[in-house]
């Protein structure tokens, strides 16, 4: 292990640590120290990552970084091969970009939690809170830095897991109170829908590719492809269902991408990351919008090289539709922190759209821009709640921006960066610009170039079969490619990068079984580009600028420095990650990760042009997409800021007439009804569940339990009758006590099983084994 | 009646047991692996008893069983908690005699130690930390008691039907048995060591649950 | 009658076990109760030495079962005593028969 990897290791261990020592000794510690422990805990990760990524970042030669480092945690027999299980430390540029923005986030938001939640943590039943919270903070670090780590899919999936209780039980953290337990365990629940999908995946995963680890997987993966062997030459029935094997490769794909959708709340298991916001503040940051749900998309981006056209077309529909549905929802909302949920849904959407069409780079890219200020919007109206004691409604806000200066400039930061402000063609822009721009320039090469391109050029191809596939711009197994022209792929050949890729018969053969999306998944996300920075802006303006529309809340508004400062950072963050940060070690890690032949050319000056170049796009001015786009949403973020301040600017009456008119009412309605998925799941899920159970008890209840009442009533009235009848024949009065009595006794032996003693217990146990071992003899001997 | 028998058992108990105790040696020592260049195999000679060793194995066994059965029906119809513990010796120390007869020599003097030694003094000590006289009855209806015995009488009779009309797989001739505490020490850290390992952590979880419990306050 | 066999063992075993149940039925001190317990362990456990020395194949992995069985039931009786202590410090008395509060 080289010293990398252990820093790496020591900075997954050192939450762990924390976590262990409050959760057996926090609550000796008391209230504010605890925090600064777990802050300890995280800071020394912090220090790991940022060690590791200076070291990554000066490093010349990258590729002789990359390790994959560990031992064996079980090795399986299986199918006459030996099949370990890897518990191994995986060092590459994606891991070291994640673990680095992870850590920074959650360093800020633990430093912000501890004056967050001193207001926040009040006694249950005689427990202090507080230590607890950082105590499920401190393991929640460690099961994402764990998961950014693990270089195989199974120990990600337990990561995976661990992350999942840490978020249950952070959004349940007020326990007591019933509508933070329900969202608990909605999310739980949502969750194992999605990660029964996973666990199928895995199991594809083991059965085929006999291997968990990543770069192993991915390889046989493809060998298997080449050879048609393994998972391609599967031809299974499912029910009179036949599947072929790139069907059923594609549903492996499909099934791993079912974890994503859960732990990234796409449609339609969205629904949970709304309910989710009852947990504490920080935690709606941390968790539920810079890092457990971007797990979600660091899963499809490390399992990229599993996914064939077809399942990474389903991942671009999901996040296609996500992001559409849920932008409108946010429209509507009142609650400050529903709208940043749901605007986190709608960049969740665009992430996992982007992967799906193939812009691995940019999708993750705004991963880690989004992570810093939606983070920082986050904590900036957990801010605002803490200032306003608890009033989350932005009807009673307005006006704050004098009581809260710091949180209102870097949420309008926030704001800028999540709506994409920038200037075209002169490179300047916040987060959101360039990676939205990146995002819809390949969709626009999907929809509308895509056949022009790969079309002509396998014509082309067709006297020289050999240089076509060259040219073929295709990247690995089943992954997106960019058809490029061949005189461009050899200048870049020329160039000294990737060139060795190109001569790739296999990836030219995927290359052609690629799909050109439907233009709808083109246009969709340019309408959202419209809509989101009205919603923040609507947002923005509304909490702090206008006047005062609560007296009373607006009185006790103050900031409390531990919980700016963090704001502050963050901020920063924001501005370098846009600019700069990570851009071209992103564009390399792609080539890493996806094993492409990626032309990688940086010049640092213009990222827009390293990203164009890194997708193959052409040079050609007339097919330019970022020319196209430049007029097509290139001024988005004026029309939609413009328009939320014109209707806002005078506070909410405007609004308020507007939401009256006769089609935008039922609109409204529809969307502060969140388009009834909640009411559908209700009703057919829950209710269908309901109704199932009902049924069967029912009929237990109607055929089994009332029987037996039944015919004891019947025989005791038999007997009495008889008896009865006797006593008038014979006049022998005891004989109505004995009646009396065996009634009572039969009543007495229907209620001996229910006597609560242990003993009896142990009789029925027994009486019930004997019966089981008698049917057996029974059986034998018959 | 029932009070007959258990003051029979009360006297006949330790003597039974200093009989066996004296006599097991004697026994293991006709059955004793023999240390050849086998190993620890058991020789063809040590299987194939003789008609003396046979008559002895089973006159021990006999007696053993007797222990065994008598001081349970004891325990089953002894209504005093102290008796009960001391017929549960007589039972425990006769399993471990049946051990010996079994050439598991190591789990029967495991089985004295821990059971014998550890276990019932624990019992003894929960009866005196728990009663508030060592002689306080708690009586149990008479039809409870006919109910349970007509259960267990069925239980135990069509478990008797099944053990003695199964036809085992018997592998007595091939079988090298032996429980040297080497054989066992190796076992324990290679084919078993996760059990081992595992067993190691439940007792430190039942030593600090057990202290938790118990503790005052 | 005089070839002492595994069905011998086994014999002794199921009526050692049978009687481990009754007295867990019929006791209604949980000390008692205890008592029935190690009964049944203890004729599980004969089992598993018996059918090690007339069944088994040249390993000693029954008698090494068996030390685990004797392991735990160490560690349940620990447990059980302490249990046994609760509940006299809850209910004043350690009749089994008073602890159906839950029962309703």
């Amino acid at each position: 292990m080289g010293n990398y990897e252990i820093a790496l290791c020591l900075g997954v261990v050192a939450p762990l640590f924390m976590f262990a020592v409050l959760a057996f000794v926090g609550h000796r510690i008391g209230k504010p120290t605890s925090g600064w422990v777990a802050v300890l805990g995280v800071l020394i990760s912090l220090g790991c990552a940022t060690y590791v990524l200076t070291g990554w970042l000066s490093a010349t030669d990258k590729a002789a970084l990359m390790a994959t480092t560990g031992y064996d945690w079980v090795v399986l027999n299986l199918f006459g091969n030996e099949m370990p299980i890897e518990f191994k430390v995986k060092l590459d540029g994606l891991t070291v970009m994640m673990y680095f923005m992870v850590t920074l986030v959650s360093t800020c938001i633990f430093v912000f939690s501890i004056g967050y939640m001193a207001g926040h943590s009040d006694e249950v039943d005689g427990q202090c809170k507080f230590h607890r919270f950082f105590c499920y903070l401190s393991l929640f670090e460690f099961s994402m830095l764990g998961l950014l780590i693990s270089s195989s899919i199974f120990f990600l999936f337990v990561f995976w897991e661990l992350v999942g209780l840490c978020s249950y039980l952070l959004i349940g953290f007020y326990f007591d109170k019933k509508f933070a337990s329900n969202a608990a365990m909605k999310a739980f629940i949502t969750n194992r829908v999605g990660d029964f999908g996973f666990l199928l995946g895995l199991m594809l995963v083991f059965v085929f590719l006999q291997t968990f680890d990543l770069d192993q997987a991915a390889a046989t993966f493809r060998n298997q492809y080449e050879t048609q062997s393994g998972i391609f030459a599967a031809d299974i029935d499912i029910l009179g269902w036949h599947v072929s094997g790139m069907d059923l490769a594609t549903l492996m794909g499909i099934g791993l991408f079912c974890g994503a959708m859960g732990k990234s709340a796409q449609f339609p298991l969205h629904v949970w990351l709304p309910d989710a916001m009852a947990g504490p503040t920080p935690v709606s940051a941390l968790i539920h919008a810079a890092t457990m749900v971007a797990a979600g998309v660091y899963l499809v981006a490390r399992v990229f090289r599993l996914l064939t056209p077809d399942a990474q077309f389903f991942i671009a529909v999901i996040g296609c539709i996500t992001l559409t549905i849920t932008a409108l929802i946010a429209i509507v909302q009142i609650d400050i922190k529903k709208v940043l949920a749901y605007s986190t849904l709608s960049q969740l959407g665009y992430m996992i759209f982007g992967m799906g069409v193939g812009a691995w780079p940019a999708a993750l890219f705004h991963l880690i821009t989004h992570a810093f200020f939606k983070a920082m919007m986050f904590l900036g109206s957990g801010q605002v709640i803490e200032g306003c004691h608890h009033v989350q409604d932005m009807r009673k806000m307005g006006g704050l921006r004098k009581k809260m200066p710091v949180t209102c400039w870097t949420f309008l930061i926030g704001v800028a960066a999540i709506a994409g402000v920038g200037i075209p063609g002169a490179h300047i822009g916040l987060g959101g610009y360039f990676s939205k721009d990146e995002v819809l320039a390949v969709a626009y090469e999907r929809a509308y170039n895509w056949e022009d391109r790969f079309g002509g050029h396998a014509a082309e191809g067709g006297h020289r079969e050999g240089d076509a596939h060259s040219a073929a711009p295709a990247l690995r197994s089943g992954q997106v490619i960019f058809a490029s022209g061949g005189e461009h792929a050899d200048s870049h050949a020329d160039a000294g990068h990737g060139g060795g890729h190109h001569d790739d018969p296999v990836l030219a053969g995927i290359a052609a079984k690629q799909h050109k999306i439907p233009k709808w998944m083109f246009w969709l996300p340019i309408i959202i580009a419209y809509v989101t920075p009205f919603y923040m802006m609507r947002c923005w303006w509304m909490t702090f600028m206008g006047k005062p529309r609560d007296e009373e809340v607006h009185h006790h508004a103050h900031e409390s420095p531990l919980m700016w400062a963090p704001l502050i950072v963050l901020a920063a963050g924001t501005l370098i990650s846009s600019f700069y940060m990570f851009r071209p070690e992103l564009g390399e890690a792609a080539a890493h990760a996806t094993q492409a032949p990626l032309v990688v050319s940086v010049d640092g000056e213009v990222p827009n042009k390293a990203q164009h170049e890194l997708l193959g796009l052409s040079h050609d001015k007339d097919k330019d997409p970022h020319a196209a786009l430049i007029g097509i949403v290139g001024f988005a973020w004026v029309a939609g800021i413009g328009l939320a301040i014109l209707i806002y600017r005078n506070g909410l009456d405007l609004a308020e007439r507007i939401r009256r008119l006769p089609l935008i009412r039922f609109f409204h309605w529809c969307l502060m009804e969140k388009l009834f998925f909640d009411h559908i799941y209700d009703t057919v899920l829950v209710g269908g569940t309901k109704w199932v159970l009902a049924q069967v008890s029912r009929a237990v209840d109607t055929y089994i339990i009332d029987g037996i009442a039944n015919l004891l009533g019947r025989s005791t009235v038999r007997i009495a009758e008889f008896s009865g009848n006797i006593m008038d024949t014979g006049g022998v009065d005891g004989l109505v006590d004995a009646i009396g009595e065996s009634t009572q006794g039969v009543g007495e032996m229907v209620r001996q099983p229910q006597t609560g003693k242990i003993r009896n217990y142990i009789m029925f146990g027994t009486a019930g084994a004997v019966l089981v071992l008698a049917a057996m003899i029974a059986v034998v001997l018959s | 009646m029932t009070l007959r028998l258990n003051q029979l058992m009360v006297f006949a108990t330790p003597i039974i047991i200093a009989t066996l105790v004296v006599i097991a040696p004697v026994q293991a020592a006709d059955t004793e692996l023999p240390q050849s260049e086998q190993g620890l195999t058991l020789s063809d000679q040590g299987i194939q008893k003789s008609a003396d060793g046979g008559m002895l194995e089973a006159l021990m066994f006999y007696i053993c069983a007797a222990v065994v059965l008598g001081s349970g029906l004891a325990i089953c119809l002894s209504k005093n908690i102290v008796r009960m513990a001391v017929y549960l010796f007589g039972t425990l120390a006769s399993v471990a005699l049946m051990y010996f007869l079994l050439l598991a020599n190591f789990i029967g003097v495991i089985q004295l130690i821990v059971y014998a030694g550890g276990t019932l003094i624990l019992l003894i000590f929960g009866v005196m930390l728990t009663s508030k006289s060592p002689w306080a009855k708690f009586d149990v209806k008479r039809n409870e008691m006919i109910a349970a015995g007509v259960i267990c009488a069925l239980f135990a009779g069509m478990l008797l039907m099944v053990v003695v009309n199964a036809e085992w797989p018997l592998e007595t001739d091939a079988v090298v048995v032996g429980s040297s505490m080497t054989q066992f020490g190796s076992a324990l850290l290679t084919d078993y060591l996760v059990p081992f390992e595992a067993m190691s952590v439940l007792l430190l979880v039942v030593m600090i649950g057990a202290a938790y419990m118990a503790r005052q306050e | 009658m005089f070839e002492i066999g595994l069905t011998h063992y086994l014999v002794v075993a199921t009526l050692l076990f049978v009687m481990g149940i009754y007295v867990m039925m019929t006791k209604r001190n949980a000390i008692g109760i205890l008592i029935g317990v190690e009964m049944v362990l203890n004729g599980a456990n004969i089992n598993l030495v018996a059918f090690n020395r007339y069944n088994g194949m040249s390993g000693i992995d029954g008698q090494i079962t068996s030390l685990f069985v004797i392991v735990l039931a160490a560690a349940e009786a620990a447990l059980a005593v302490a249990i046994c202590m609760n509940f006299y410090k809850n209910l004043n008395t350690v009749d089994v028969d008073h602890g159906d509060t839950l029962a309703g």
